[in-house]
């Protein structure tokens, strides 16, 4: 079943990438002038930076407390 | 029986608060970048900023930069405040504490009196996305410092009580996480809203 799936997505990948056409990712940018466009450009990276730091972050800090606390265990 | 359970928490490497103050600013920071995302959108999106509609209102920089400075250093007491009470050093955990807030008190109202003026001279929070979204972000931030500082008094009146000691200072140390956090987020709107 699994492997017929991924022949099927093969299958279907390879034949659009022969008509290859040109898409809008964002249909809120599409005819949008230049500076609006690319300040949804740069609201879009830089929001979709933000949970990658978030996790990050709380992650980084969960582990350092952890390993502080395994560092004072052995001393 | 409840009392050594709580012990137990704060013996962990990560206590119960402080994971779940962690999740908060986690929640927090994402609220902001929205905030921040939108200005960018608009920032970006004119080309002209401030926009002509409000070419004759210059927002001010100098007062909110000793403002900022202000911020930074109740930053610093906290953290010597934290590390006051971790050597049970109770008298200078108070005073520390209240420092801080009367810091952070400061600072809201330097920043109520702008307020007040940008209003006279017209910029509100109607006049356009300009003031809509000024009075939003620096406002959100003000509500956060608002809310730091009522937590604050409430650390301070514990540590009155003699509630903290170098065994026993979760209240502290996860108010000290937050009042870092509203105190680190505030360089970054100042430049981004009061340069950019």
């Amino acid at each position: 079943m699994f492997r017929q799936i991924v022949l099927w997505v093969l299958v279907i990948g390879f034949v659009g990438s022969l008509f290859p056409i040109v898409v809008d990712a964002c249909p809120n940018c599409k005819n949008l002038d230049e500076p609006i466009a690319r300040g949804f450009n740069w609201s879009i990276l830089f929001m979709m930076a933000m949970p990658f730091t978030v996790v990050g972050v709380i992650g980084g800090s969960i582990f350092y407390q952890f390993q502080r606390a395994n560092r004072n265990l052995k001393v | 029986m409840i009392h050594s359970e709580l012990e137990l928490s704060e013996n962990r490497p990560l206590s119960n608060a402080k994971l779940g103050i962690l999740i908060l600013l986690g929640a927090e920071t994402m609220l902001f970048a929205g905030l921040i995302g939108t200005f960018l959108v608009f920032r970006m999106g004119n080309d002209l900023w401030p926009p002509l509609s409000h070419a004759n209102i210059q927002l001010p920089r100098v007062v909110t930069g000793i403002n900022t400075v202000l911020l930074i250093i109740s930053g610093y007491t906290m953290f010597l405040a934290q590390r006051a009470v971790q050597n049970d050093r109770v008298k200078d955990l108070r005073d520390y504490l209240i420092f801080t807030g009367a810091l952070g008190l400061l600072f809201l109202i330097i920043q109520g009196s702008e307020w007040i003026q940008l209003i006279q001279k017209g910029l509100t929070l109607q006049s356009g996305v300009y003031g809509g979204i000024f009075y939003v972000l620096i406002g959100c931030h003000a509500v956060h410092v608002l809310g730091a500082v009522i937590w604050l008094i409430i650390v301070i009146g514990k540590a009155m009580a003699g509630k903290y000691s170098s065994i026993s200072y979760t209240g502290v140390e996860t108010c000290t996480i937050y009042w870092i956090y509203v105190v680190a987020l505030w360089p970054v709107l100042y430049f981004l809203v009061y340069f950019a």
